[in-house]
């Protein structure tokens, strides 16, 4: 089964060529240029080198958040014009759980940290099981103050290997914090890679075996949305204090 | 969400070899839009998702929600657009796709969707500037308009005289230096309580008002200018607004909402005749959400009738954002062959050149 995977959900365009599981091509983009402009001539290129077609494709994977909010939907929006020509199937994964793939063998905990901005991470738990050649998620992906993360992290007292595109800009933060338990990978294999969201979406594949409506997963809510329900949340109080009083 | 059918006009089929059939899709605002378009005037399918009422609680459009809706609306509208009219994406010749100017959240949902069909389709793309589309929204019924002519777009986010030498050429003769025409109208009507989308509101109170109750100032700029300020105006609503406040009296709403919509609508009309004048040109092209007003539609037939000159101007469903115009736009880009590269991006802030 030939399929392709799509992930733009940071700044790192990242397409690759998959057949059952195994990797064929991939490209991965880390410069100043937009998704928009970087995406299709990507995918072009692949094909071409790897003498593919689109027409021979039996699958589209894209990742669908949480990261970057724009980034989740080009990458959606692409994928669904592209499967919708061909008439594919689709496949969403989460982009922590794809990340997660780069911890492949180890036996720390696997921490992907994605930069969610407002000091905050999007960020999961995960343990590879040897054996079973797959990841297991033991604390599901949720946005949290990277402070909290740090200290929950430390309070569970084991070994965490951290991944994704935060590591960079926290490496001191974490060290500090963690210690020893900290365990960081060079950028080139904690980045988002489309190595890692073909093994993901190959496993969902497998779990599934039929295709799946992919829609974005932002995790949280707009700022228009949030401040609305506070906004709502006051007047309700404050009618409550009202009634309190009659 | 709300797919509106709209009126199916023709039924691809016999499909001769020389038709042109385009997809036309817009996302830069609050509108999801897909239209499906043979040779240019035969609209076979439309589909518009507005999200006026999610939006509607905000008080205007939030940009990432729009975004939000776009994501989840713009395949089903697509869909919808190619089912009505019985064509699949291989019978397509090219797919036209607004890249701005608009939000830029919501332009690039329909830039990368619109990039990936036409390359997995293996036809054209083709880029299409959101103005010029609302100008184009006249071609649709009226393949005849001839060149040079005038176009006087007014919408929420612009207000433009253009002068169209040919298809795809033209030059930006004034422009507003401050707010836009329909900004100012949903300004004022945010003031006056009647809500969003402030157009329409205004127009429709209006209809119970007297337009000579206020004398408010019609901003004029320099004796041959082209160009536009209706802030000026607004202000003077806001300023009898608070005075009246302070003596405590009360104002009447559609005295107020008469008298402003009077005053944008004769600024407008008397700028277009100038411009008419300066040009030379015999024709006049209304384009943009404010042209679907009464009183400026009105105005300017009855003043473009003495004058012998030819008023154009699209039904009130192809003023506002829509697939059609992308369509129709396309359709000329696509006889000229400007096709855009893979590497098309959203332009937020595209102007006319
Ligand atoms: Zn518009």
């Amino acid at each position: 089964m030939k399929y392709l995977t799509i992930d733009t959900t940071t700044k790192v365009t990242a397409v690759a060529l998959a057949e059952d599981g195994r990797l064929i091509a991939e490209g991965f983009l880390h410069t100043a240029k937009t998704h928009s402009e970087r995406l299709v001539p990507m995918l072009e290129q692949l094909l071409t080198a790897s003498d593919w077609t689109l027409q021979e494709l039996n699958m589209i994977g894209v990742v669908r958040g949480p990261g970057s909010f724009t980034g989740i939907r080009i990458g959606i929006a692409t994928a669904q014009g592209l499967a919708q020509v061909l008439k594919l199937p689709m496949i969403g994964v989460v982009s922590l759980d794809a990340l997660a793939w780069a911890g492949l063998g180890r036996t720390e905990d696997i921490v992907p940290i994605l930069d969610a901005r407002k000091n905050e991470w999007y960020t999961a738990r995960y343990h590879w099981m040897q054996g079973e050649e797959k990841v297991d998620c033991l604390t599901p992906p949720q946005a949290l103050s990277t402070d909290r993360c740090l200290e929950y992290l430390k309070d569970l007292e084991r070994p965490i290997c951290f991944v994704g595109d935060a590591v960079t800009k926290a490496k001191g933060r974490i060290l500090e914090v963690l210690g020893e338990n900290a365990v960081i990978l060079p950028d080139y294999v904690s980045l988002p890679r489309g190595a890692y969201t073909v093994r993901a979406v190959w496993q969902r594949w497998q779990e599934l075996s039929i295709g799946e409506q992919v829609r974005p997963y932002y995790i949280r809510f707009s700022e228009a949305e949030v401040n609305w329900a506070k906004k709502e949340e006051a007047r309700r109080k404050q009618e409550e204090g009202y009634k309190g009083h009659e | 969400m709300g797919g509106i059918r709209l009126g199916c006009e023709c039924e691809v089929t016999d499909r001769q070899k020389d038709q042109v059939i385009i997809l036309g899709i817009e996302t830069s605002c609050d509108e999801t839009s897909a239209a499906i378009l043979v040779n240019g005037t035969d609209l076979c399918s439309h589909v518009i998702s507005s999200q006026i009422m999610t939006h509607q609680k905000y008080g205007g459009v939030v940009p990432e929600i729009a975004s939000r809706e776009h994501s989840l609306h713009f395949q089903p509208v697509v869909q919808q657009a190619l089912d009505e009219a019985k064509v699949g994406f291989h019978d397509l010749s090219a797919i036209a796709v607004t890249y701005g100017p608009g939000l830029v959240g919501s332009l690039l949902v329909g830039v990368s969707g619109a990039k990936a069909m036409a390359y997995a389709a293996g036809i054209p793309l083709i880029g299409i500037n959101h103005l010029e589309g609302h100008i184009y929204a006249n071609f649709l019924h009226n393949k005849d308009i001839e060149f040079p002519f005038l176009a006087l777009l007014v919408s929420g986010g612009h207000t433009h005289l253009i002068l169209f030498e040919a298809h795809g050429q033209y030059r930006v003769l004034g422009q507003t230096r401050d707010d836009a025409a329909g900004e100012a109208l949903d300004k004022v009507a945010r003031t006056l309580g009647l809500g969003y989308p402030g157009g329409p509101k205004i127009q429709k109170v209006a209809e119970e008002g007297n337009a000579q109750a206020f004398k408010f100032p019609r901003a004029m700029l320099e004796p041959t200018s082209l160009d536009f300020s209706f802030s000026g105006m607004k202000s003077a609503v806001l300023n009898t607004l608070n005075s009246a406040n302070m003596r405590g009296e009360t104002l009447s709403v559609p005295d107020l909402a008469a008298s402003f919509q009077q005053a944008v609508v004769d600024v407008l009309v008397r700028k277009a005749l100038m411009a008419i004048d300066q040009t030379g040109v015999k024709t006049l092209l209304l384009a943009g959400g404010v042209a679907a007003n009464n009183l400026l539609r009105e105005t300017l037939s009855k003043t473009l009738v003495e004058r012998n000159i030819r008023l154009v101007s699209p039904p009130p469903l192809f003023c506002t954002d829509n697939g059609a115009m992308i369509a129709v736009a396309g359709y000329y880009h696509y006889l000229a062959k400007d096709y855009a590269p893979w590497t098309l991006n959203a332009v937020p802030g595209l102007g006319l050149v």
